[in-house]
Order: structure tokens, then C-alpha cells, then sequence
């Protein structure tokens, strides 16, 4: 697929939500990725994994629009388009980072609300005259805020400021706020990462609730492997800036070049 | 020809003097990642106490090692004092603290001192000596030599010593440093006196040229265009940054200037930084830095 | 146990936003703003109107507009004293060109001027990130005096070098007394407050505060970064253009470039350090404390110390003071006298127990 803006392609369920075509990504010489293809379905729940610098999170920055590759495009809803963060955004895309990327000096309430930022209206002179749809707004942002708050089981914390919370804690929030720009992407960089297996069960539940109650498409990088193993619908593999496999969880786990990746074996 | 050539020339060494205050921002940047704004008023401490103790009948070396010490313990001072607390701060809250420390240092010359202008006699003649018919000023040649001399001092210094050497590991990552048994605020200790020496020289210079008064301190803006140019972790960049800001200030007030009435040059040098930022964001020699996310 | 918030729970989105959600401080606001309005000018004598008040509240709003842009939207300036200067040569010139301008509207085109100005010194913001940014304001700072004082257009081509401030005349009502100067000076305060404290408190606040915190990721949430930051350099500017106004026609009643140097800047700077960055009622502390510590100095040294201090060593005891404070508010308490306050009021919510 060539690098053209506007592809127009006929709407079809088996179309990709999201295409990554042959993208190289390097940092002054040094090859994070190098000649990615992949696609994300609508509605799935895909797990990105692979050893520890395989160029995991680098791909996901290319996705959103953080890094811009060398080689390669990615392309969402059929369009391949210069990505940016901020168009990333508006076209539905959501991430949570793997160190996390809170607004330290916020509450939790406040956090998620900037989520909503998206489906703001009003002008600056209306919020500060303090107008009728000013109000409205804010109310129905809160609402929804809250609403996610709840889901997310933090609501005893909405008024706290975020950096005295505990990390498993921060982690949801930063969920939370990705939630609230109602992506139809949420890209998940390692977000069970620190956790202990309490609270994994409990972002599990989350994610599943989210795929199957919001059918939000998850794309998530993640390490534990039974969490792969029971969350996802496909698994792609990353070595060493390539792709090594890509498929269901079963087949995945039998790949001998998989179990070969991670057993440090050289190729 | 002849005229652009002297213009040139003087802004040149002007930006000598330029140069040397901005060093000492350096090393402290280097050190402890911090934009000094005390430095201007460590100049004008180190120059008023220079002049005053001199004009008591002091003679000239002994004047001058007494200095020296009273900017060490000032050194010591203030980072007992004040910057201890600040250590794991933002560059902002560092950058007002010593805002405000310029403030304390400032008045407290003023208090010891005095507010009165005072002249300052290094004992060089201020006549022009003729250098294929341009005038060429030895005081500023004089100022040009001592910079010099003080930068191979530093070089060396930081380059060849291990006191250098923990200074640029302190500059690099400070929690990396005190992993590996540097003591931070030994080294921190040692910067600031450095720099507190390296303004004493610059605040000598600039006195002798400007005569000793309270404007010394507003020097120290001239640095930061020096720096952001330069970059604010290379001593060569704060020698080039200072020698561009100087010429370039000197040419668009002699060649611009006259169509406004003057006055050019207070602002010049931040345009041209600002030109620069855009261009070479980490100035020419300086840092770059990556965010990683 | 007077402060006690038991019983008083919001029960809807729109009473948990209020400004004063507690009825203690709804009550407290009141008659602190019908004490302002209606008692101080009865009591007050002019030296304090003069002196004191008006400088107060015309120095609080130009804390405030530098604390929107350094507070909130994380920006560094040193610049707020070119703004104020541009709002006072502007509200004049547009006042003198247009005969019969209705002051308010002076103001408010003070202020416009102001932001515009201030949009073009943030420009740079959109390349340039974080203490770099000063060189922006502070040539703003050098190149506005510069023009003020150069170009004779501004100025009228007054001779003199001092202008007199227009008369300042709302609607045939004359305020030009000391107690009608600070009454105008109170309800544009009061006024630009409000809207500060809603501003703050909605999308574009939050917008802020997200581009200071992490502008990566405020980005990646799909806030625009550089509308934001401009927006941020246009509201502060507002804010200390008209403030500049204030200062010319209210406070000083003459319009000249000298008093808006960069020893203003810093004097800004210091209010909102120690008033607290990030706060609206800080501004007012940081204000009081400036206006008000040389004059206890002054009282002190009378007193205690009389005749042993002159009157130019008192500067500098000042500046010592102010320097000392400076770092002292910035080791400890960071977050200035408006946390301080704050800390008040929350042992005060469970007293006479103990947080």
C-alpha cells in the first residue's frame, strides 16, 4: 500500500482497523524496528510481546505518532496519513505509557477529565464569563468522567492528587483517561507492568470489559504471558526489531522461533 | 573598510568581557544544571569589595587574595545556606532561587559598600594602539589576554585534574556521581568558588572599564543570549556566544542604530537568541538534549 | 469546628464546581467583598487608598496574569512589566486618538493590545521549551521600553517626558478621588478575578496545567499545544495590560515607560513566588506582602532602630529581605503563602482536633 493520503477503500468487517506496513524506525544509525507488517481487527484484543528491547513500545510510539519512521506507513480506518500525536488522538486513538504520563500536579478527577478535552466546545471568553454552556459541558464531562472513575472501581480517590496515589492506582487512572477520549484504538503499553497479581486480575477484567462491553480494538504490549494467553485474540512477536511470528495465543505458544527468542537462543 | 574593522574589532573584545561572565555561568550549569542568576551579582560583590578595600590603602595582591577568600566563604555561604535545600528541584525553582540570592547578595554589597560609583585603576593605559591605522584599545587587548589565560586555566582544570573529572561527571548525571562516591557538595562547593574567582576577574575587568557601580549586575543578562547561543554547557561556546553577541551588538548599533536613535543593542542580543533558538536549539556547542518517552 | 463542612455535600455536578463550595466561605467571600465595596471607602484616608489599597490590587492582578502563564500553563516570562507597559501607552493612545472613548472600553482595548503583543513574544513558545523561553520576555522586556522611550508617537511628543493620565470619568461619574480611583480599581479587580477563577477551573485550566505538567502527554490526549500556550501568553498579557492601565491612570496618574523596567518584572516574579504559583488567591498574598513588608520596614526602622538605618541602607535591607524570602519560600514551601493558607484551613476544618 503506497503512502497516498485519502485511500479511498469499500467499508468491509474484514478490513483492518489499523495497518502497519513495513515500518523502520532508527535512532542515529540504531534500528528499533526494522520492516514491521502488521494488521489490527476491529473489535480484537491484539498482544504485542516479544524480549525485552525488541522495539515493543517504539512501534507503538510510530502508531501514535510520537516517532515517525524512516520507512513505512501506518494506516487507520484504510487512510495512511503523517501521523502526530495529536491527530492520533482525533482520529480515536488512546495509549497509556509504560512509565506512566500522569498530570503530577492534578487530581484524579482532574486527569481524567482532560481525557475529554476532545468533545469540548465551548470558547475561551465563554468559560470565563462563566456561561450556560460552559456548564453544561463541565457537567456532562464530570458525568462521564465519573462514570469511567467508577467502572475503573477509584472512585474513593477522584479528589486526590494523582502523585500521592500508589503505582497500581496511577496505572488505572492513566487507563481512565485514555477511556475518557472514547478511542476505537487504546493502544496499552505494559499496563500491568508492577502489579501484583491482585490487582492484574483486576486490569484483566478491565480490558475484557472494555473490548467486549465498549468494542474498543485494544492493542497492548505486555510480558506475563498468561495474561496474553487468556486475554487476546492474536499475538505478534517482536525479536530484535523484527517480526518473528504472528497469529492466535495456541499457535503462538508452540512457535519454536518464539520460544527460541526468548530463550536467548542467536539466530 | 577601516572604520567596519575597528567596529568589529572593538565589538569583538567587548564580547571577550562578555565571555568571561558567561564562564562562569557555565561552570555552574555544568555542575549543578542551574542558570546563576547570582553571578551578575557575585561580579559586582566581588568588584565592590575589591575597589573598597584597595581605596583603604590596601596594596594591589594582598587586595586581591583577600577577595578571593571573601568569595570563597561567600561561595561556601550560599550553598550551606540556600542551595543544599535545592537539590532535586526543577531548573524554574533553582533558577528563582538564586534570583532571589542575587537580591541578598546585591543589597548586602550595597550595605558594606556603599552605592557610590567607584573608579577602578588596573594601572593599563587606555590609549589606542595602531594596528594597520585601526585602533585597537590595549585595555581591551589586555582583557582579551586574561581571558585567554583564565580559559586554558579552565581547560586544564577541568580536563586534566580529578577534580575536573568529578565536575563533568556531576554535570552529566549527579545520582550517577554520588552512586560512584562523589561528594556532590564538595564538588559544589568547589564550582561556585570557581565561579565566584572567575567573576572577580570579570567584575575587575568590567570595573576598570565601566567604573564600579550597581549596572555590573545587569551584566548578567547580557550572559544569557551569550549562553543560549553558545550553548549553555560548553566554556568554547560561551568564548564564540560572547564574541558573536559582542560584535554583532557593536555593528547593529553603529549601522542600524542611527535610523532608531540608538539604543539597538539592548535588545539586539536577545533577537539574534532568539533566531538562534529556532535554528540550533541547544546553542552551537551545547548538549543535545533527547526526550525519551 | 466553626469551619466544619459536615452536612454540606454537593448533590449535583453543578454544586461541586462552585467556586466557594463551603456556605463558610460563600458567607466569608461576601462580606469581604461588601467590606471592600461599601465600608473601606467610608473609613479609609486617602494615604491608604494611594499608598497602599490600590497598588495592592493593581499589582494582585498583574501577579494573577503572571501566574496564568507561569503557574498554570507552566511559562516562564519575565517580560509582565513590558505587557503592563504596553497596555498603559495603548489605553492612552486610543483614549487621546479617540475623544470621547468611554474609559471601560480604554481598558479593555489596554488589555487587547496587550495580548496581542504578548501572542507575538509566545510565539517562540511553540519551539522553544522551558527556561530557554525567557529570552523571549525578557527581550520583550528591553525591546518594549526601548520603543516606548524612543518613538515620541507614543508619548505624543510630549517634551517633558511625563504624561498625565486621562481623567478618569465613567458615564459622567467622576473617579478621580482617591477613594473613586480605588473603587475602580476594586470592581476591575474583582471582575477579571472571577473570570480568572472560572477560567482556570474549566477545559482551557486544565489545558494549562496539562501542557506544564507533561506536554508529551497532553499532546498525545489530543490537546493542542501551541493554541494552548498562546492562549496562556494572550489571557496573561490581558491581565497585565490592564493592570498597566491601572497602574498609569489609577495608582501613579502619569504614563511613562520607567515604571514598567524590569525591576517590575521581577517585583511580578516575587509576588507570584511567594504568593504561589498556580493559585488565584495567592496572587493577593504575594500582593499584600510586597506592598505592604517596606512599609513595616519603614515603621521598624523609625522605631526600633531610629536613626541608625538611612534611608538608602533601607533599600537594601529590603532587597535582602525579599531575596532572603525568596529562597526561604522556595526551599520550604514552595507552593507559597496561598498552601500555607490552605494548610490553615484545613486544620481549621476539624478543629479543635488535629489533623
Amino acid at each position: 500500500m503506497g503512502a497516498t493520503e485519502n485511500l479511498h477503500l469499500v467499508a468491509d468487517a474484514s478490513d483492518p482497523l489499523l495497518r502497519v506496513d513495513h515500518v523502520s524506525l532508527s535512532f542515529k544509525g540504531v534500528k528499533a524496528v526494522t520492516d514491521i507488517s502488521f494488521d489490527v481487527y476491529r473489535g480484537e484484543i491484539l498482544a504485542l510481546i516479544g524480549p525485552n528491547g525488541a522495539g515493543k513500545s517504539s512501534l507503538l510510539n510510530v502508531i501514535n505518532g510520537v516517532y515517525v519512521p524512516q520507512e513505512g506507513t501506518v494506516s487507520f480506518e484504510g487512510r495512511a496519513l503523517h501521523m502526530n500525536p495529536w491527530r492520533s488522538a482525533h482520529l480515536g486513538i488512546s495509549r497509556t505509557f509504560q512509565n506512566l504520563a500522569l498530570f503530577k500536579g492534578m487530581t484524579v478527577l482532574e486527569n481524567v477529565l482532560t481525557g475529554r478535552n476532545l468533545f469540548a466546545r465551548s470558547s475561551v471568553l465563554e468559560q470565563a464569563i462563566g456561561a450556560w454552556r460552559v456548564r453544561r459541558e463541565e457537567e456532562g464531562a464530570t458525568r462521564r468522567a465519573e462514570e469511567i472513575i467508577d467502572f475503573l472501581e477509584i472512585g474513593p480517590y477522584r479528589h486526590t492528587a494523582v502523585r500521592k496515589l500508589p503505582y497500581g492506582l496511577q496505572k488505572r487512572v492513566e487507563l481512565g483517561r485514555a477511556l475518557a477520549a472514547e478511542p476505537k484504538l487504546l493502544l496499552l503499553d505494559e499496563p500491568m507492568a508492577g502489579m501484583n497479581p491482585d490487582e492484574k486480575q483486576d486490569m484483566c477484567r478491565f480490558i475484557l470489559a472494555i473490548n467486549r462491553e465498549f468494542g474498543t480494538t485494544v492493542l497492548l504490549i505486555e510480558h506475563d504471558m498468561g495474561v496474553v494467553m487468556d486475554l487476546s485474540d492474536r499475538v505478534v512477536v517482536l525479536d530484535y526489531g523484527r517480526k518473528i511470528a504472528d497469529g492466535p495465543p495456541a499457535e503462538i505458544g508452540s512457535n519454536p522461533d518464539v520460544i527460541d527468542a526468548y530463550l536467548g537462543v542467536a539466530h | 573598510m577601516q572604520f567596519f574593522l575597528e567596529v568589529l574589532i572593538g565589538g569583538l573584545l567587548s564580547g571577550v568581557m562578555y565571555s568571561m561572565v558567561a564562564i562562569g555561568f557555565v561552570l555552574i550549569y555544568k555542575a549543578s544544571g542551574v542558570f546563576n542568576f547570582a553571578q551578575g551579582s557575585m561580579v559586582l560583590f566581588a568588584a565592590l569589595t575589591f575597589v573598597s578595600i584597595l581605596e583603604r590603602g590596601v596594596p594591589f595582591w594582598s587586595a586581591l587574595l583577600v577577595t578571593l577568600v571573601v568569595m570563597l566563604v561567600l561561595a561556601i555561604v550560599i550553598e550551606r545556606a540556600a542551595l543544599r535545600f535545592l537539590v532535586n528541584r526543577p531548573p524554574m525553582t533553582l533558577f528563582m532561587a538564586t534570583l532571589g540570592l542575587s537580591y541578598v547578595i546585591e543589597g548586602l554589597a550595597q550595605t558594606l559598600w556603599g552605592a557610590q560609583v567607584h573608579g577602578l585603576e588596573l594601572g593599563i593605559a587606555d590609549e589606542p594602539i595602531d594596528f594597520h591605522g585601526i585602533g585597537i584599545s590595549q585595555f581591551d587587548l589586555f582583557a582579551a589576554g586574561t581571558a585567554a589565560t583564565l580559559v586554558v586555566l579552565l581547560t586544564l582544570l577541568f580536563n586534566k585534574t580529578r577534580t575536573g573529572l568529578a565536575l563533568r561527571a556531576v554535570a552529566d548525571d549527579q545520582v550517577a556521581s554520588l552512586a560512584v562516591g562523589i561528594r556532590l557538595q564538595r564538588v559544589w562547593g568547589v564550582v561556585w568558588a570557581v565561579a565566584g574567582f572567575v567573576g572577580l576577574v570579570a567584575g575587575l575587568l568590567w570595573g576598570a572599564r565601566v567604573g564600579v557601580q550597581f549596572s555590573l549586575s545587569l551584566i548578567v543578562l547580557k550572559a544569557l543570549p551569550v549562553l543560549i547561543i553558545g550553548g549553555f554547557s560548553s566554556i568554547t561556546g560561551a568564548i564564540v556566544g560572547g564574541l558573536i553577541v559582542g560584535s554583532t551588538e557593536k555593528l547593529a548599533e553603529v549601522y542600524i542604530g542611527p535610523t532608531f536613535g540608538g539604543g539597538i543593542e539592548n535588545w539586539f542580543p536577545y533577537l539574534l537568541a532568539l533566531l538562534f533558538l529556532f535554528a540550533r536549539p541547544d546553542g552551537l556547542f551545547g548538549e543535545k538534549n533527547i526526550q525519551r518517552v | 469546628m466553626l469551619y466544619q463542612e459536615a452536612g454540606q455535600l454537593a448533590v449535583s455536578y453543578r454544586s461541586a464546581r462552585r467556586i466557594f463550595r463551603l456556605r463558610q466561605d460563600r458567607v466569608a467571600i461576601m462580606l469581604l467583598l461588601a467590606a471592600a465595596f461599601v465600608v473601606v471607602p467610608r473609613i479609609g484616608n486617602d494615604y491608604w487608598f494611594s499608598a497602599i489599597l490600590i497598588p495592592f490590587l493593581v499589582l494582585s492582578l498583574a501577579g494573577l496574569g503572571l501566574n496564568i502563564l507561569t503557574g498554570y500553563a507552566g511559562q516562564m516570562s519575565l517580560g509582565s512589566a513590558a505587557f503592563m507597559a504596553v497596555g498603559a501607552f495603548a489605553a492612552y493612545n486610543f483614549q487621546l486618538r479617540l475623544p470621547g472613548l468611554p474609559l471601560p472600553i480604554g481598558l479593555v482595548l489596554g488589555g487587547l493590545s496587550a495580548a496581542a503583543v504578548g501572542v507575538v513574544f509566545g510565539l517562540p513558545s511553540g519551539r522553544i521549551k522551558g527556561f530557554y523561553l525567557i529570552v523571549s520576555t525578557l527581550g520583550a522586556q528591553f525591546f518594549v521600553q526601548w520603543v516606548f522611550t524612543k518613538f515620541g508617537w507614543f508619548s505624543n511628543y510630549n517634551s517633558s517626558g511625563v504624561i498625565s493620565a486621562p481623567k478618569l470619568e465613567i458615564a459622567g461619574v467622576d473617579f478621580s478621588s482617591p477613594s473613586g480611583r480605588y473603587l475602580l480599581t476594586l470592581t476591575v479587580v474583582t471582575v477579571l478575578t472571577w473570570a480568572a477563577a472560572n477560567l482556570v477551573r474549566s477545559g482551557t485550566g486544565r489545558n494549562w496545567r496539562a501542557v506544564r505538567d507533561m506536554d508529551v502527554a497532553a499532546a498525545v490526549i489530543g490537546i493542542p499545544i501551541f493554541r494552548t500556550k498562546l492562549v496562556a501568553f494572550a489571557v496573561s498579557s490581558f491581565y497585565c495590560g490592564v493592570a498597566g492601565v491601572l497602574w498609569a491612570f489609577a495608582y501613579l496618574g502619569t504614563v511613562e515607560p520607567h515604571g514598567f523596567d524590569l525591576d517590575r518584572s521581577f517585583q511580578v516574579l516575587f509576588i507570584v513566588i511567594i504568593g504561589g504559583l498556580g493559585s488565584v488567591f495567592g496572587n493577593f498574598l504575594g500582593a499584600a506582602f510586597i506592598v505592604l513588608l517596606p512599609v513595616l520596614l519603614d515603621h521598624l526602622a523609625a522605631t526600633l532602630l531610629a536613626g541608625t538605618v538611612d534611608p538608602g541602607n533601607l533599600e537594601n535591607l529590603e532587597k535582602i529581605v525579599f531575596g532572603g524570602l525568596i529562597v526561604f519560600f522556595l526551599i520550604k514551601e514552595p507552593d507559597g503563602l496561598a498552601r500555607l493558607w490552605q494548610s490553615f484551613r484545613e486544620r481549621s476544618r476539624v478543629w479543635p482536633l488535629r489533623t
